[in-house]
């Protein structure tokens, strides 16, 4: 099988899991042990409200009624609306406005781990057995170990004690008066009408600073688990790399060892990364929810934490949905940066 | 193996040279001696436990019935309900028929009474004549005095196994007590030897882990004794795996570590300062003496003493090793409602491990069961189930599982009553995270299918669920479990973070992700201890089996490389 049609493979494969997704998440709303309505109304509600939410929901059509039109209002990804947080607004425009911060908060959570971790277990993998690489190796594990919202509480006392010390985390760099809250992401803004620059937006550095200050300790631990785990796959990956045959060629040819690790060394050592860096954003989106509920960040973690437990659960059904999509797409890209990356995939199968 | 032949079964090479294995027997009897009345104990709750899921699976016939009843019209609704209950239960016994089958001594029914030849149709007929034995045999237990008899003799024998529950253990807090008040003299009542609190609960850690690493230790004796002087072979390549096991260091720790937390879980009751009972579940039922500041002992209410013993950042708060007002030893201070903390975390490690444990069983199954079929049969079962483990591992497994907990709960669904939801986790851990166990084996199984020992088998013409359970599951399973002690790791975070939220376990089941929580608000005060603690006994438990995963795959599969924590860690994430 050549690999290309290896990946049509594996994206066809995706239509079925897609329907199945929604079937399961349809069973569990519709089906499962709590009546949508219920939810919404709480235990008081009257008698007149619930009939007609009912009609609105559909929920008086046919079981198989149901199931076509909840499937096929996904596929159209119109993802209805919200019936307790911001009654009555479209889940689609909730999400547009919930999105940016998530995504500021994943940006920088993926991005520090990044220039963290694989920088680290790479020097640990070219020192191997010295202090440096038991240290990057140790903390790695334990890194691994530590349950974000635990580490969540412990970094956000540790700045709070900062107050009044030599290291104050309220005065460095821009001054914030709260170091929870959800970051203001209007530094960046697009100008209407016409623009003498090429530039059609604005942007406040000021703004943006205060932004990135207060991402930065949410970011640091929601990617705790991933610079744990970029850590010791970088360092296994290197050690593996420059202990093979063709590091050895490359050195008897004459090349220094600069051009080695940089020019083979460092590209084959980062093909066993690849899944794990998408692997990460399965990770945000799970981690978002308690990273989000600390930090006092309204993300769309938030957002689906207080729809399910208020019992917004068409809501709570359309978020789980729009993030499995997600999950799904990084997927596929993963499989197409593999094909692109590693000639040998799906030669084997 | 001295002088035994390979054809002796394992009881006739014992009764050619029986010195080391009586020497080792009579260690386990000592053993179990000394804790009798704990095993008798355990026997029941796991008699009862087993009554509880016995009578939920009774109940499912009926429960199906009711539901075709309630959705068909009138008097068709009922004809179809009770045609309902009997089909469901017909089909519950199909399933149990398999199990039983196995158990019979002379092996298929059929061959004995010559009906068929062909393995198929003997397989239908033995599963229909023990189905309908096992229809039979429940309707007399039902509708005749027989089921009255076997209520009388199961109930004599529970009566008596509980009385032996209540012998005194050599770990027991009757045998070494420390809750005692101070005596106007400066010396202890009521405390083991007059010693005081903290070092009378010191010996009694001290012997209860004591005991545990004496009985793993002789555990692993056993299994020398048996390896030097019972087994045929001299060598296996399970014995490779052990050595490498032996000699990794970094597994060893994390095996010590995920003993002393089985330890503490099982030992919970008696490793407390306080009993449990008395102290965090009914605290204005049971009473306490102490001596006061006036010189007179007196008693008080475990629930008004604690309402002085709260950790909440005040003067109240008792922190680590120290005696509280009441001169109560608290090793690791007070929670914030004033309850023991150290006693509530052992049974919070209780939580945890019932938890993991009931889900990584039921996900091991579920995953070994279908790796075993679609690695066989391979074809459309194999492409359906990769359609459905892609599908669960697509749905961000945290967020899913808060959705459904949430389900449960509001419904208040009878099924998230039981363990004040632990229960209800333990299932929605085992449904979402058995594609990550299925995964993770497929490779070796799909690998072993292809053996030649299975072609061997097959031409013999073995049936292939006997292929299956003989040739392939042993190398299978062994896989499995690197993967389940990492995965352990997770759903033991994903439990707490959880609890943290205030979903998962609820009041009054102690949890370590609760206590977290109510201790959140006071970690820059003098109460730092309520969060810290059990923090920090979740990143120590973790690493352990992190570090025990680690350990089992270079013994198992020294070949591999990279991964296994990060990917379980992945699978359990979002906590």
């Amino acid at each position: 099988m050549s690999r290309w049609r290896y990946f049509l493979m594996r994206l066809g494969l995706m239509i079925p899991v897609l329907f199945l997704v929604m079937t399961i998440i349809f069973v569990a709303l519709r089906m499962g042990p709590l009546d949508p309505v219920a939810a919404i109304l709480g235990p008081e509600g009257t008698g007149g409200d619930a009939v007609a939410i009912r009609e609105q929901l559909g929920l008086n059509e046919p079981l198989w009624r149901q199931y076509l039109d909840f499937i096929w209002s996904l596929i159209t990804l119109d993802l209805g609306q919200s019936w307790v947080i911001q009654e009555g607004r479209s889940v689609n425009g909730l999400i547009m406005i919930y999105a940016p911060r998530t995504i500021w908060l994943g940006l920088w959570a993926i991005l520090l781990p990044l220039f963290l971790g694989i920088p680290l277990g790479f020097y640990a993998g070219l020192h191997p057995n010295s202090w440096a690489d038991y240290l990057a190796s140790f903390s790695g594990i334990v890194w691994l170990a530590m349950p974000n919202f635990w580490l969540a509480i412990m970094l956000l006392t540790f700045l709070r004690r900062t107050d009044g010390t030599r290291f104050d985390w309220y005065q460095i760099g821009p001054e914030i008066r709260s170091i929870i809250g959800t970051p203001p992401l209007d530094f960046i803004a697009i100008t209407d009408g016409f623009s003498v620059l090429p530039f059609w937006f604005t942007f406040d550095l000021g703004g943006f600073l205060v932004a990135v200050k207060l991402i930065i300790p949410p970011a640091l631990v929601l990617g705790s688990a991933s610079m744990a785990a970029e850590l010791r796959i970088g360092r296994t990956a290197m050690l593996e790399t420059i202990n093979s045959n063709y590091v050895d060629t490359a050195r008897a040819k004459g090349l220094s060892n600069r051009i080695i690790i940089w020019k083979h060394v460092f590209r084959n050592a980062l093909i066993p990364l690849v899944p794990i860096i998408t692997n990460e954003a399965v990770l945000l989106i799970g981690g978002s929810v308690i990273i989000e509920y600390i930090f006092g960040i309204n993300g769309l973690g938030a957002l689906f934490f207080h729809a399910a437990v208020q019992g917004d659960l068409p809501l709570a059904g359309s978020l789980i949905f729009f993030f499995t999509l997600i999950i799904i797409l990084l997927n596929i890209l993963q499989d197409l940066l593999y094909t692109l990356l590693d000639p040998r995939v799906g030669y084997e199968r | 193996m001295k002088g035994a032949s390979e054809e002796m079964r394992l009881h006739d090479r014992v009764r050619s040279n029986p010195r080391p294995a009586i020497v080792w027997a009579v260690g386990v009897a000592i053993l179990v001696l000394l804790e009798l009345g704990r095993i008798a104990d355990g026997l029941v709750r796991a008699g009862d436990i087993t009554r509880i899921v016995l009578s939920l699976i009774a109940s499912v016939p009926l429960w199906v019935g009711r539901n075709v009843a309630a959705e068909l019209p009138g008097s068709i609704g009922m004809l179809m309900g009770n045609v309902a209950v009997i089909i469901t239960t017909a089909l519950l016994m199909l399933v149990i028929a398999p199990l039983i089958l196995r158990l019979l001594p002379g092996g298929s029914i059929a061959d004995r009474h010559n009906v068929t030849n062909t393995p198929e149709y003997r397989l239908a007929v033995d599963l229909v004549v023990v189905t309908g034995l096992l229809l039979v045999g429940f309707a007399a237990l039902a509708y005749t005095p027989v089921g009255a008899l076997a209520d009388a003799m199961s109930r004599t024998i529970g009566d008596g196994v509980r009385t032996v529950g209540h012998l005194p253990t050599i770990t027991g807090r009757e045998t070494i007590p420390n809750e005692g008040h101070r005596l106007p003299d400066g010396g202890w009542a009521g405390t083991f030897l007059g010693l005081s609190p903290a070092w009378a609960w010191g010996i009694r850690v001290g012997v209860i882990y004591g005991y545990a690493f004496v009985a793993l230790a002789w555990a692993w004796v056993g299994y020398t004794t048996y390896r030097s002087y019972y087994r045929v072979a001299d060598w296996t390549p399970r014995d490779d795996s052990i050595n490498r096991m032996r000699r990794h260091w970094w597994g060893l720790f994390g095996l010590t570590v995920v003993f002393a937390f089985v330890v503490m879980a099982i030992w919970a009751p008696s490793l407390g300062p306080v009993d449990i009972q008395h102290n965090h579940f009914q605290p204005y039922q049971h009473e306490f003496t102490y001596l006061s500041e006036d010189g007179e002992v007196e008693s008080i209410l475990h629930g008004s003493a604690n309402l002085d013993t709260r950790s909440q950042g005040g003067a109240s708060t008792v922190g680590i090793w120290s005696y509280d007002q009441y001169d109560r030893w608290a090793p690791l201070g007070t929670a914030t409602n004033g309850a023991d903390l150290f006693t509530v975390l052992a049974f919070g490690a209780r939580t945890s491990l019932v938890i993991g444990l009931v889900s990584i069983g039921l996900g091991t199954m579920i995953a070994l069961a279908l790796s075993l079929i679609t690695a066989y049969y391979k074809g459309l079962i194999d492409v359906l189930t990769v359609v459905t483990s892609d599908a669960i591992i697509s749905i961000p497994a945290f967020l899913f599982v808060l959705l459904i907990s949430v389900l449960f709960q509001q419904a208040d669904h009878p099924i998230a009553d039981v363990y004040d939801g632990g229960l209800l986790l333990a299932l929605i851990f085992a449904a979402v995270y058995w594609p990550g166990l299925w995964r993770s084996i497929r490779g070796p199984s799909l690998q072993v299918a292809e053996g030649e020992w299975v072609d061997a088998a097959r031409s013999y013409g073995q049936r292939p669920m006997t292929i299956m359970r003989k040739h392939m599951a042993p190398y299978v399973a062994t896989y499995i479990l690197i993967y389940a002690s990492l995965l352990l790791g997770g759903i033991i975070i994903a439990t707490a973070a959880l609890s943290f939220l205030g979903l998962g376990v609820t009041h009054p089941t102690p949890e370590w992700g609760r206590i977290v929580d109510q201790g959140r608000s006071y970690v820059g005060t003098s109460a730092w201890h309520v969060s810290t603690v059990p923090g920090l006994m979740i990143v120590l438990v973790v690493t352990g089996f992190n570090a025990l995963g680690d350990a089992l795959r270079d013994a198992i599969d020294p070949e591999s490389t990279g991964g296994g924590a990060a990917d379980a860690t992945a699978a359990g994430g979002g906590g």
